[in-house]
Formats: C-alpha cells, structure tokens, sequence
C-alpha cells in the first residue's frame, strides 16, 4: 500500500505532471477572476486559507516528510545537511502564505459586509523606537542566535572534497538558492537563463511600484482587492520560483536526471535526450531540405515568432480583450507590464515546447552563442 | 483602542517574559556550545591514557623499588651514620655558620665601600684627563684634579686590602664548613646515584598522578584545563606533527601534513604499552619505525605519509580510519558509530595493507626488506607479467614472463597448444599462464562456440611458420634416475619444482616461497613436448629463446640426456584424452564480420568480407584475437613486435578517485578502491555480469587463480602506486646509482634469491636438498669481500670455488652492462664502490708474515686439512674441502679477510669454516712459549694491533701460490669417485 503511494507520489512529481497539475491549482488556490473564485469556493479550495486548513496542509507537508525521512532512498536526500533549508523553506513558505492568505480572507469578508478591516485599529501614524521596536528586535535577535547555534551545533558544516576539475561531483548542484536558475538552464540557453532572466525579474520587481496604480488594499490584508496581481505574483514565485528549487535539491539526480522521491537515485540511469530546433522543423522535417547557409535564413521563422510574442500579442490585447486595461495604464506602462508579463510567460510555454515538441531552440545561431 | 503617545503599542510585561525566556535559551545554548566545544574525543582517550600510564608508572616503580631493595639498606644505613656523626659535632658546625654569617656581613660591608671608592676615582679620572686635555692649549697649565686622583688611589688601596682580607675570612670558614659536612653529602650522592632509576620513575608518577601531587598542584592540574584558560598550558591538548616532506594534494596548491594521530594514539613510540587495547598500543616496528633512532623518525615522517588518512582528524571517524572487512566495519558502526568519510581523499590504508605506503619513496628496488608483503605483490606483479598488459612507470615490465612463440612449432603441436590455451590449468595445475576462457562472461555455449573458434584461429595463426616438430628419437634419453639424482643437484629446483599434485603446494605463499616458482612446475613434459627438444633446450636455452632468464648449467650431454629422460617421464594422460577445441566455420564469419563491422562501414566491411577465403578469415580472425586479448604482454610473437599493451595504465592506479572504477551491477562487495581491486583479481570479468555488452567489447583480463594470500599483496602493491607529491629529500635510494638499482633489479629478474640469501631473502634451494650445508652460498658482504675484477670474471664464466658443491653456478646470459650493474648492486649492499683495487703486497721477511704461517700450519690452524693449495688437494676427504686458498689474492678484499677470520659465523652464520686459533698474550708470556709458539709470533704478542695476528694469517693466505682455477681436478676427481662421500665418510664428521 505504502509502496503504491510512493510510485503514485512518484508518478505524480514527475516534471510534466507536476508542473501542470500546479498551473492548473494556482489559479484555483489564487482565483484572479471571479470564475476562478466561484470554482474555488465550489471545490471548498477556500477552506484552506482557515485555521482547520492551515493545519490540514501542514499535517499533510508532515506526512509528506515523515515518509521521506522513513523511506530509505529520501531519507538520503532530505537528511543532506545542505538540504534542510529547503525542508524549511517549504514549512515556513506555506505558512507564511497561509497566515496572509488567512486574514486577507477574513478582510475580505469584513469588507464585504461593510466592516473596516482588521488592521484599522493598529496605530496609523508611528510606534516609540523603545521599546516597541528596539525590544521586540533584541528578543528576535536572541531567538534567531539560538537557532543559529543549535543548527550549527546538530549539523557540521556540508563541506566536501578539494575542488578538482578532473573529477566533478555528480551531479553538480549550484547553492540552493540558485537552483531555480539552474532549472531553467535545462530549457534556455545559459545566456538567457543565466543573465537575461536574472535582470528581468530584479528589474521587473523594481518596476512593481511603478505600475501599481490599484489605490485599494495598502495598509491591511485583502486579496480581492488585487487578486489579478496576487495571482500574478504568485505563480512567477510559487511555480516559477520556489517549485524549481525544491525540482532542483529533491528530484534531479546523477547526469542531472530527473528522480521521483522515492526513485533510487541511480547513477546508471540513462534518459534519451533527442531536442530538435524550430529550424530543423522547418527545414528538415518540414520541407526535407537542408538547413539553408544563410543563418538569417535559416532562422527566420524563428525570429518571426519571437517578435510576434513580443509585438503582436501585446497589440492586440490592447485592442481586444486588455482593452480596458490598456486605457487605464497608458501604453508605456501596458508596454512595460506586457513585456515583463510575457518573459515570465516565455518559461513555461518553452518547458512546453520542450516537453511536448522536443524543441530545443526557437532561434538557434549556435555560431554566435545566440539561442533562444 | 485609541492609541496614546505615551502608551506602549506591546505589552511591556508579556515582552519581558518573553525576553527571559529568549535570554534562557540563549544561556543554554551558549552552555551547550561551551559543552560541545570542550567535549572532544581525543580528550577522553588521553584521560584513559592517563590512567593507564599511572597504572603502568606504578608497575615500573614496584619493579624499580624490588630491584634496589636487597642493597638499598646499605646505602641508607651509610648515610645515615654519616649524618649521626655530623650531628655530634652540631656544636661545632653552629659556631662556624654563626661566625660564617658575621665574616660575610663584614665582606659585605668592606666590598661596598670598595665599590664606591672605585666609582669615585672612575669620576676623578674623567675630570683629571679632561683638565689635562684642556690645559694643552695654554702654555701654562696646573692640573689640580691630579693630586685628588693620586690620593683617591692610596686609598682605594687601603680599602682593597680589608676587602680581600674579609673575603678571605669568609672562604676559610666556608672551606671548614665544607669538610665538616662533606662525608654526610657523600652519602647522601651516592644513595641519589643508586636510586636515580627510582626517582626518576617517582617523579614521572606524581605529575601523572592526582592522588600523589600536593594540594596547590592538585588545584593547579585541574585549572589548567578549564575551558578559555586551557589555551595556555593544558594537560589535555591536540598533540600535532608537521611534516614538510610530503605534502597533501588539493588540486590548485600542496599542503603540508599535520598529523594529529598521536593526540589519541599517545603510546605509539613507547615501548610500555605494547601490550595495552587501542589507540594506545605500541606500534610493532619500533625498530623501523617512530623512533629517533629508528630510519623513520616520527618527527620526519609523521603517520599519515604511510597510512593515509585524514591527518588532521582528532576522532576516529574524522580521522578516515578503514576497516579491514565487512565483518570490521560493522563492528565499527555499532562501536563507534563509524562511517565512511567519502569526501577525503586518501582514507587510511586498512591494516592489512599498511605496506602499501612503503612504496611511495621505496620505488627504486624491487624488494625491501621489512616489507614482505609489498615485496611479494611486486614480485607477483612482474613474474605474471600484470605489467605486460598494464602501464606502470614506476615498475615497469622486465622480461616477457611467457615464452618466445616464434618457434613454437619445434615444441609441441597444434593440439596440445589448443587445449593449453583453452585451460592452462587442466595440464599443469598451476601454471602461470592465466585462464581467458571458461571465465564469468565466456562460458555460456554460444561465448564457448566463439572462443573455440578463437583459440583454433590463433593456434593456426602460431604454427603458420611450420617450424618442424623436433623428434623424441631415443638418442636423448639417457639414465632416468640419474637424471632425477641430477635435476635434484645440479640446482634445476633453485628456479623449478616438480609437484604433480596440486596438494603438495605449500601452504603459505609469500616472497620466499615465489622463490621457488620462478620456472614453470616442470610436470608432464612428456605429454607436451619431445625429447630432442628439451636435450637442445636445457643444453642451450637461448637457441631457442634469446632473451630466456634460464641459465645454461653447462651439462654434459650425458648429463642432458640423463635429465631429459627425466623430465620426460612425467605425462598426463588425462589431459591426453582431452578433446581439442574446435572450429565452426559459421562463428568463424560471424567474428569475421563482427570485427570487420567495428572498423568499417557495413557496405566496407560486407565487400572485405566477401573478399576473404578460408584461409584469410583465419588469419583475420587470429590476429584480431592475439590483439583483443593481448597475448603479446607475456609472449613475443613475429608480426606483433609494436603491439600495444591492452590494460589500463595502472601508475597512479592507487591514488585513482573511486568513481573511475567501474563496479558495475556489482552491490555486495565495499564501495572502496581496495575492494575493487580484490574483486577484480579474484574473479576479473565480475564487473560484466547483469551488462549487455558485444562480444569484442567484453571484459578480457584472464584469471590468475591467485590465492587470499597473493591477491592481499598484489593489492597492496596497486594501492602503492599513488600520486603523492614528496619531497626528494625522503626518496629512497636517492643516492644509490642507477647501475646498482638496475643490479638490484636483475638480482630479482634472475632469482639468484632462488639459491643465495641476499639481503635477508632467499636460499630457498636448500631446503629442497638432501644435504642444507652444500646448497649455494650465502652472498652476505659479498660487495666487501671480493674484488670487482675478480667477481666479474666469476659471473661471466663461473669457475668452482666451493670444490665438494654439486650444485652449480650457472652461466647467465648477461651484457657487460649488466655485469656491471649487478656488481654495482652487490657493492651498494655493502657500501662499498671501489672498482679498481691494489693486489694487496705481502712483505715475507716481516715477522707478521711467520707468524701468520705458523698459525695456519698443522701446528695450530692446519688450513690445508680442508683448503686446497693450488692443485695441492686437502688432508681431508671431500666432505670438508673448502676453496683454493691459492686463489685468494685475486678473489678477496684484503680488510674483507681480517673480518672474515675474526669471526666466520657472523658473516655466514652455518658455516662449517672455524676462527682460527689464536694465541692470548698470557699464554704468549708463559715460560716456555717461545718453544711452542715461535719466536715471530712471541714478538706480535706485544704489538698494540689487536688484529695483527688475524694479519698476519690473511697476508700468509694471500702468499699460497697455486693454480687458481681448479675446477677441471675437481670436475675429474667427482666424475671418478662420485659425490656419495657424505656416506662413506660419516664418522669425519665428528673431526671438526
């Protein structure tokens, strides 16, 4: 029975699956339209943001953790001194959204009934520097130390062998943090992985202040109020973001290969890698031609469908169905807001690509290190 | 709520509480850290150290305190009456201190004002040469500090003379003082001399010991390890070895060792605790080891440089320890919660193969006394020619280990070859051509139909040449037992045995038992090979292999025939009956086309195919076998002199990172380099199993069969070949030359160790004749004895020395090259590298020369009752001759023969030779003497050299004069009266 759920458990983290099964949830969990709020509330989705949810979820994360530590080939992972941060991670992400989730609701409904948030009566102006803040600081700083100790005291430093550049360690895994990043390296091209990602998303969170003109929801918790945005935010961090580092330090083994939890990891397993460019479509399968010389040639279709993702949609969004929207922000803000919005897009339509069409490349220029 | 400046947004007193707690915490935690910090393992092992060290002092001081015991009441008893007597005269002794003390407070007083005088006048001095300087520049001049100066002189003067007067007074009542007490002194030194030993042991105890130290140093003992101040001078501390010699490797920079074993391991250089549990034991080669005067000094060496391991490790885990075997290693994970540390490096080498470290700086010599184990992986590694197939620079390959296959048609035949190679084992039961078939990835029926088709391939391919089977016509038969009385004699089993029975093997295998091996078990001939050829083989072996190690005995045909009929007596029937391998024409193309589909196209390879007749696919086929499986490692075959070896290098294979080793699907052996290469060589196509792999890409290293015993050494060997950085400084042999190390390897390529003891090894020939004390000589100080010259005549074509050896020294195939190396060799031995030497001049009137005649004569050592004299033959029969001391000059070093004739035994312990007779200098001052001792003699009893007479003997020796080569006399002798003296002359033996 156990073994059951471990292959279902192992069956449902493959990449695809579980990467669709969370796009297809975070619009449920996040609803940005009242559609989406309508099926929530049918699905009883809701109920999570609620104390019995909060605890329903943790026992399940709990469960989740118990049969990792118990089982011999998790425990393996999970037990890395390098990887209890993400065991933490994964508590303290869900809580924390819990917790906000939890009383943006309860404003929510305070709201809707003509009530004043919760946060109303919490002083609008300023609190004393002593002891309101200084206080709680020294409190919080003595607790954090003791942590510190403690996990330094039960954990020796993960340090490992002598850099050596004839034998790397297999696999190669970049700090966790950056792990994210390294998932992406799996769909794009280091440059774009690697650099062009990297800036967008710190450039593009700068530019939230900027965009922002929703007046409603400063001050207290609320998720109507600029659910479209929450959702938004929510998705590029929760499945873009934090689901391809936990992919990263549980699930991707020896040679980089993908690995159930459960999965022995290993360093034998072969998986067959056949990625073909957009330009090998065109040409080679498509018109059973060789691939012309001229490379503008050759990638020309390429080229054509980056512009139109990135000129043609925003466009005629505008006209259409972001109409209104486009009225409200203005075209440079619509232009910056659809730009940043359409690179985070450009992830996961190309994890897509690359799972169901074994695309490789859109435009691939190999002799000039330029590959999207 | 409406909120109030002056209010607190929190509750003030829930933050308190919360505050206390968080500060709680935060003491424990730290208390916990302290807790942690000082809690080392090493700290408990050197508290158990303690106790056992106080245990163990104790012991010492029991023994110490019964030695002195019977006579120690002496002593005491001495100083005692000796201080009773020094009380009787207290009066005395009260007075003169009394009076000591007053005579020095009057000194004391005297001396000051002396002191202050002379620092007056060092004043007076300066204003007086002042003034006189000044005062030349006016005409005139009165230097009134002159008159000051010249008073102040007088009287100093005066206070000089009390001074002296009072120290004077002082020195005598000292002196007086002095003698009083001095008896009481006296005996109280001599009680300290006697009972040093104790004391010192006593001393040692009460710093060890709490219970023994006084309150204020029972304080002190446990202050000085409390946490913070223990950086000052605690009890309890990391102890460390830096070693600058060899360095760890981290890949972008060295680091030096710092081994800090000895911070647990504490009684590792002390010989008390030889018997004491781990980690204290003492290590068991103190004399090679640890010790400063040891060759590996602890403080240059450290630990690690030989064992491995994480040196700066202070717990058993962190410090890499290895487990000997599975059984070990889950002893050690319940103990002592051990577990493989993978990311250093370089673990510690498990016990058993310790002596893999030795290589690292003793790569120069093929065997290194000490080190047996070593050694004998090396030796196994070179005679089954490991490094035939498998690179290793720093050992390489010496001679083919198999025979020359370019004449192999005048040997045997095709179907004896067939079933040979098919399974050497099946006719000689351990012979050292390994197994390539019927192995783990090759004996299922579809790998059998293939590699008989192989094996015949290259049988063809072998006998193309169609060299002519050589005859068994009778003529080479001689008298069979005569031939096995030789085989047993002449010294056929320093190299080769003859063990039809695989249980008549020794027991044990190591360096000295291999000595024996060197040849093949010579079993069975008769069912291989003809007799024309074995007559031809033993007569002149390099005829029919060039670069053979056998040496030519130079046999009389007779004794040839008498051998070869011997030899030829041993057959197999058995193996006989045996069905030789068979071709199958279909597998044959299909390993055709298989090959010719791995190196060309398939189109290519289908029209080469096609192309081929019979003929051309077994050629093909044969020479894609010979290579695939690299026979060419041990053998030389015609066509294949640039094949290239087919293993992988293995000259750093020790120090390769455990992921290049290829365990396969193989899970139930250790994930350690060690236990790869065990696996390997007990079974070396293991690694295939559970793989699908093509026939031509199969694992192929055959099977030695080797024994537990053989693969321990041989792995410790491979461990040994590690990429350590190390400094020139420590190599090995960094000043031997390379002719002496290329001598040394020679010495081992051709066993000579089979017959003599060199260097501690060999000699194993004598335990396999009937008579031990006529086996080949022991060749101890063999580079100080005889003269190169002399020695490289010897080697080149030997001459016989011992007359009454049967056994013979063989004639080499040497260069004059290696004639110099090995001479070079047996000089480095010795320390010896004169090349060139003076014939050593006797002067015959002098009376040292008489007197060394008289000693040798029948009077007293009667040297020709066993030596001969040129041609002159011994008094006594052949049981007890020894060599032609006519030859001496030319053969011995002169310092060699005093030492030799000092005492024989302790050069070549067993030898029947007895220390000549020399008169004492009593017996030489007894009346009478000059009578029976001779007057030279008398006169050199007087000399100061002690060694005058044994000079006197070596310069009489050196004076024979005689035929030097006697070895036809003798040869005549023995071809008419046999070598069966032994039994008639029994009862002689009594003589000596």
């Amino acid at each position: 029975m156990l073994g059951l759920i471990k292959d279902f458990i192992d069956f449902l983290t493959t990449p695809t699956i579980s990467f669709t099964l969370l796009t297809v949830l975070t619009p449920i969990l996040f609803p940005p339209t009242d559609w989406f709020d309508k099926l929530s509330r049918k699905l009883k989705v809701d109920k999570l943001w609620t104390n019995k949810g909060g605890f329903v979820g943790l026992l399940l994360i709990t469960i989740f953790m118990v049969m990792g530590y118990t089982d011999p080939n998790f425990s393996k992972i999970l037990m890395k001194p390098d990887n209890f941060p993400i065991v933490l991670l994964i508590y303290s992400m869900f809580f924390y959204i819990w917790w906000g989730m939890k009383q943006a609701y309860e404003n929510d409904a305070r709201l809707a009934e003509g009530k004043k948030p919760n946060e109303y009566h919490d002083p609008d102006d300023k609190v004393l520097v002593w002891p309101d803040l200084v206080y709680i600081e020294f409190i919080a700083l003595l607790l954090f130390m003791v942590f510190l100790i403690v996990w330094s005291l039960l954990a020796a430093a993960p340090l490992e062998e002598p850099a050596n550049p004839a034998s790397t360690p297999n696999p190669s895994k970049a700090p966790w943090y950056f792990l994210g990043l390294q998932e992406m390296l799996v769909y794009f091209d280091p440059w774009i992985a690697g650099i062009v990602f990297p800036m967008f998303i710190i450039i593009g969170m700068m530019a939230i202040p900027y965009m922002d003109i929703n007046t409603k929801g400063n001050g207290y918790y609320s998720f109507k109020e600029r659910r479209a945005g929450y959702f938004i935010f929510m998705y590029g961090w929760l499945v873009l973001w934090v689901y391809l580092i936990i992919v990263g330090t549980f699930f991707r083994g020896p040679n980089w290969n993908f690995f159930g939890p459960f999965e022995f990891w290993d360093p034998h397993k072969v998986v067959a890698l056949n990625n073909v460019n957009l330009s090998e479509y065109i040409w080679v399968i498509g018109l059973e031609k060789p691939l012309p010389s001229n490379i503008l040639l050759r990638e020309a279709v390429g080229f054509l469908v980056v512009f139109a993702y990135f000129a043609f949609i925003p466009l005629a969004l505008s006209k259409t169905l972001l109409k209104s929207m486009y009225e409200k922000y203005g075209s440079i803000r619509y232009g910056t807001l659809m730009f940043f919005g359409l690179s985070m897009l450009a992830l996961p339509i190309k994890m897509y690509l690359r799972w169901v069409f074994n695309l490789k490349y859109i435009v691939s220029i190999p002799e000039w290190f330029f590959n999207i | 709520m409406d909120y109030f400046n002056d209010e607190r947004y929190w509750d003030i007193k829930l933050l308190n509480k919360w505050f206390a707690i968080s500060s709680i915490l935060f003491l424990f935690s730290i208390i916990w850290m302290f807790v942690d910090d000082n809690d080392d393992e090493y700290k408990n092992y050197q508290k158990d150290f303690r106790k056992l060290s106080v245990q163990v002092e104790r012991e010492k001081l029991e023994i110490e305190k019964e030695l002195v015991e019977s006579e120690r009441k002496g002593y005491e008893l001495k100083y005692e009456q000796a201080q009773l007597e020094l009380d009787s005269k207290s009066g005395l002794l009260t007075n003169l201190k009394e009076r000591l003390i007053q005579a020095e407070g009057y000194y004391y007083k005297a001396n000051m004002e002396y002191l202050s005088k002379t620092a007056d006048i060092d004043e007076l001095k300066y204003l007086y040469e002042d003034q006189e300087v000044h005062s030349h520049k006016s005409e005139f001049h009165n230097n009134k500090y002159k008159e000051d100066y010249n008073n102040a002189l007088q009287v100093l003067h005066g206070f000089k003379l009390i001074k002296e007067e009072k120290e004077l007074n002082v020195s005598t009542l000292k002196a007086e003082i002095k003698e009083l007490e001095s008896p009481s002194k006296l005996a109280s030194d001599e009680l300290n001399e006697f009972l040093k030993k104790l004391n010192l042991v006593d001393q040692k105890l009460k710093k060890l010991d709490r219970s023994e130290m006084s309150t204020s140093n029972k304080i002190a003992d446990v202050v000085r390890d409390l946490p913070i101040i223990d950086f000052m001078d605690p009890y309890y501390k990391i102890n460390q070895i830096v070693v600058n010699d060899i360095k760890y490797d981290v890949n972008f920079a060295t680091v030096q060792t710092v081994d800090r074993c000895t911070s647990c391991h504490l009684g590792i250089d002390n010989p008390d605790f030889q018997d004491a549990k781990q980690p204290f034991t003492t290590h068991p080669r103190l004399d090679l080891f640890l010790t400063s005067s040891s060759a590996h000094p602890m403080e240059d060496y450290g630990c690690t440089g030989c064992h491995s391991g994480r040196s700066r490790g202070t717990s058993f885990v962190t410090a890499v320890h290895m487990p000997q075997n599975l059984d070990q290693k889950k002893h050690w994970e319940e103990d002592y919660g051990w577990e493989k540390m993978h990311h250093w490096l370089k673990p510690m080498l498990p016990a058993q193969y310790s002596q893999a470290g030795c290589f690292k700086c003793h790569s120069n010599k093929p065997y290194l006394d000490g080190a047996d184990k070593l050694s004998h992986g090396l030796a196994l590694i070179q005679k089954n020619g490991c490094n035939g197939c498998h690179l290793m620079q720093n050992f390489a390959k010496r001679k083919d280990p198999g025979p020359d296959l370019s004449k192999i048609g005048t040997k045997t035949d095709k179907e004896w070859a067939m079933k040979w190679i098919k399974d050497p084992k099946s006719f000689r039961h351990n012979a050292k051509m390994p197994s390539f078939f019927g192995q783990d990835n090759n004996s299922d029926p579809a790998s059998i139909k293939r590699t008989d088709t192989e094996i015949f391939t290259m049988v063809e391919y072998l006998f193309k040449d169609n060299n002519k089977l050589e005859g068994n016509s009778k003529k080479y038969i001689g008298d069979k037992n005569n031939g096995e009385k030789l085989f047993n004699a002449v010294g056929c089993n320093g190299c080769h045995v003859i063990t039809p029975d695989k249980s008549d093997l020794p027991d044990i295998n190591n360096s000295y038992t291999l000595l024996s091996e060197q040849g093949p078990n010579l079993i069975n001939l008769g069912s291989k090979t003809t007799s024309e050829w074995v007559y031809k083989w033993i007569k002149d072996p390099t005829s029919y292999w060039p670069d053979t190690k056998m040496p030519n005995l130079r046999l009389s045909n007779e004794e040839a025939k008498d051998i070869t009929a011997y030899l030829m007596s041993f057959t197999d029937e058995e193996f006989e009956e045996l069905d030789a391998p068979r071709l199958n024409e279909s597998e044959l193309d299909t390993i055709a086309l298989g090959w010719l589909n791995k190196m060309y196209p398939e189109v290519d390879a289908e029209n080469k195919f096609n192309q081929m007749n019979y003929s051309d696919k077994i050629d093909y086929v044969a020479d894609k076998s010979i290579r695939y499986y690299g026979c060419t490692g041990c053998h030389d075959i015609p066509g294949y002199e640039d094949s290239k070896p087919i293993g992988v290098e293995l000259t750093y294979e020790g120090s390769k990172p455990i992921d290049k080793l290829d365990f396969g699907y193989i899970h139930d052996i250790d994930h350690a380099n060690y236990a790869w290469f065990e696996q390997k060589l007990k079974n070396p196509r293991i690694f295939d199993r559970d793989k699908v792999v093509d026939p031509e890409d199969k694992l192929r290293m055959p099977n030695f069969y080797f024994t537990d015993e053989e693969i321990e050494a041989i792995v410790t060997a491979i461990l040994s070949f590690s990429e350590d950085q190390l400094s020139p400084d420590i190599i090995a042999d960094r000043f031997t030359s390379k002719e002496a190390l290329e001598g040394h390897r020679i010495i081992k390529d051709l066993n000579c160790q089979g017959c003599h003891i060199i260097e501690n090894l060999g000699g194993q020939i004598a335990d396999r004749m009937e008579l031990p004390e006529f086996a080949p000589p022991n060749l101890n100080t063999q580079g100080d004895k005889v003269h190169s010259e002399w020695l490289y005549h010897f080697l080149d074509d030997p001459t016989i020395i011992r007359p009454n050896l049967e056994v013979r020294m063989p004639t080499f195939n040497l260069s004059d090259k290696d004639l110099n190396s090995l001479i070079a060799a047996f000089q480095d031995i010795d320390n010896t590298d004169l090349i060139f030497e003076s014939i050593h001049s006797v002067d015959k009137k002098s009376s040292k020369y008489k007197a060394g005649k008289k000693l040798a004569s029948s009077d007293f050592g009667a040297c020709n009752n066993c030596h001969f004299y040129g041609d002159t033959f011994p008094l006594q029969g052949a049981i007890t001759w020894a060599p032609n001391l006519a030859m001496s000059k030319e053969r011995l070093r002169s310092e060699w023969v005093v030492e030799w004739l000092r005492d024989p035994q302790k050069i070549m312990p067993g030898t029947k030779m007895p220390a000549p007779y020399i008169p004492t200098s009593d017996l030489l001052d007894s009346p009478g003497a000059e009578e029976i001792y001779g007057k030279s003699l008398i006169e050199l009893g007087n000399n100061d050299n002690p060694d005058i007479m044994l000079e006197g003997l070596r310069d009489y020796l050196f004076s024979i004069k005689g035929k030097t080569d006697i070895s036809n006399i003798v040869k005549d002798y023995f071809k008419e009266n046999g070598y069966n003296f032994n039994e008639e002359e029994e009862e002689d033996d009594d003589d000596w």
